[in-house]
């Protein structure tokens, strides 16, 4: 798993934000440190930042998310002060969705490239629930498919809460241990499609109860992803009131 | 008369340039604060006299080395105690200066130029910030230029320095009508007009406690 470095002006604040994140983890949590405070003060410390990276130098990659602007001066002056070689990327992402999405994709062993875009992203859910939008997030196109035939099926979203922050974050770790690519699409909305493996994506879809989800499967292992998202969303994701089996 | 001595700045001569910038920071902190209780967070004084302070200790208690070494432990303990973008700022600053001189133990007037144009580059790639942006660089950039001219043209040191200074308190002064487009208070937008940045008051004290410094040891 690659490893974040949490950059904040508050240790409080960087301590709260990864706990409000590993909600959203189930099982091996990616490695994660924070730099944050100046002498004791709200301030940053690009030597404190120099030392996180350099801590996690083991990890193949480290994304640095920061709060305020100061924190992106104090990353960019760490990268020349630390001594590893890891390649790190200073992610312009938000501080609290970038926090939750980037461990919520780091945990699936996703690689550097794709949680930084995936925190760069993470500003897309909250704008998409927003009405009206005046400048509609684009969202990141599917990735391209494989050479494998397109695996798809529908299902409505049975859970009353529809597919929020806890939901999508198990369809990013259920669709994490497959060799497939799930592209998902609110067809009652028309919003979409998104890829599975991508949690801000999955809530920019404003999915609700008795909206109708279509799933495409791509990939070695599409058949068995589909319908292990198939089961998570007839299960109601475990938040059905009184039949949920979970 | 003029000593070849007196054309060159020597590790003593920096470390004194340093601890005098530290005097004058201490003197000048309620009103940098005062400055940036305006436009900021109130808070740029203690930042920088924090910084200093530690600077001094480290300069003063600790074996000096060469310029580069000397630069460098300024820059480091700037980083780690300033705090904020000034930190970040003023030690990179430092740390491009201390690249530019290596292992120097004397710097011409040349010599420094270039050290001081490499450092005050390093602030603004690092800011990405320019002239007119109502930051430290409306004053550094000026005096830069100045201190180039004048080595160029073969002023002494001591009138290249003072003639730094002058410009990068005459920057420091053409900040006032400007609008903040970065930093903190670029949240104030039109608001921050009308006030002196107070970035732009320390870096002009950092060269006017060089220029000062350096005509009281020579005197």
């Amino acid at each position: 798993m690659i490893g974040v470095v949490v950059v904040s002006h508050s240790e409080r604040l960087a301590e709260a934000a990864v706990e409000l994140g590993m909600q959203m983890v189930h099982g091996d949590a990616p490695p994660v440190r924070i730099a944050a405070g100046a002498d004791g003060r709200f301030g940053t410390d690009a030597a404190a930042v120099a030392a996180a990276i350099d801590d996690l130098a083991d990890s193949p990659g480290v994304l640095v998310v920061t709060d305020l602007g100061s924190a992106v001066l104090s990353a960019g002056l760490a990268l020349e002060l630390r001594e590893s070689t890891t390649e790190v990327v200073v992610s312009g992402g938000p501080f609290v969705e970038g926090i939750t999405a980037a461990l919520v994709l780091a945990a699936t062993g996703a690689p550097l490239g794709e949680v930084a875009r995936e925190v760069s992203a993470a500003l897309g859910a909250k704008a998409a629930q927003l009405e009206p939008v005046p400048d509609a997030p684009v969202l990141a196109p599917a990735p391209a498919a494989t050479a494998e035939l397109p695996l798809s099926a529908d299902e409505v979203l049975v859970n009353p809460e529809g597919l929020h922050a806890r939901p999508a974050a198990m369809f990013v770790q259920a669709v994490g241990g497959y060799d497939a690519l799930v592209d998902v699409t609110n067809l009652t909305t028309g919003t979409g499609p998104v890829t599975a493996k991508s949690l801000i994506g999955l809530l920019s879809l404003g999915a609700k109860q008795g909206h109708r989800l279509k799933l495409d499967g791509h990939g070695p292992d599409a058949a068995t992803a589909v319908s292990e998202l198939r089961r998570l969303l007839a299960d109601g994701f475990g938040e059905l009131p009184a039949t949920a089996p979970h | 008369m003029r000593t070849l001595e007196d054309s060159r700045l020597t590790v003593d001569d920096l470390i004194a340039w340093l601890v005098r910038f530290d005097d004058e920071i201490v003197e000048q902190a309620g009103f940098l604060t005062e400055l940036d209780s305006a436009i900021g967070d109130a808070d740029h004084g203690t930042n920088m006299a924090r910084g200093t302070a530690a600077v001094r200790v480290r300069l003063t208690e600790t074996p000096s080395g060469d310029a580069g070494a000397v630069l460098k432990s300024v820059g480091m303990a700037l980083v780690s105690t300033v705090g904020g973008a000034s930190g970040s700022l003023y030690g990179t600053l430092f740390l491009e200066m201390a690249k530019s001189v290596g292992t120097a133990s004397e710097l011409d007037t040349a010599v420094f130029a270039d050290a001081f144009r490499a450092g005050v580059a390093g602030v603004v790639a690092r800011g990405r910030a320019e002239p007119g942006d109502k930051t430290m660089i409306d004053a550094l950039q000026p005096s830069v230029e100045a201190l180039s001219a004048a080595a160029s043209d073969g002023v002494p040191l001591a009138e290249s320095l003072q003639s730094a200074a002058a410009a990068a308190a005459a920057g420091r002064d053409a900040t006032i009508p400007l609008v903040a487009r970065k930093g903190r208070a670029s949240y104030l937008g039109d608001r921050s007009a009308d006030h002196l940045d107070p970035g732009a008051t320390s870096a002009a004290i950092l060269v006017q406690a060089l220029a000062d410094s350096h005509a009281e040891r020579t005197r």
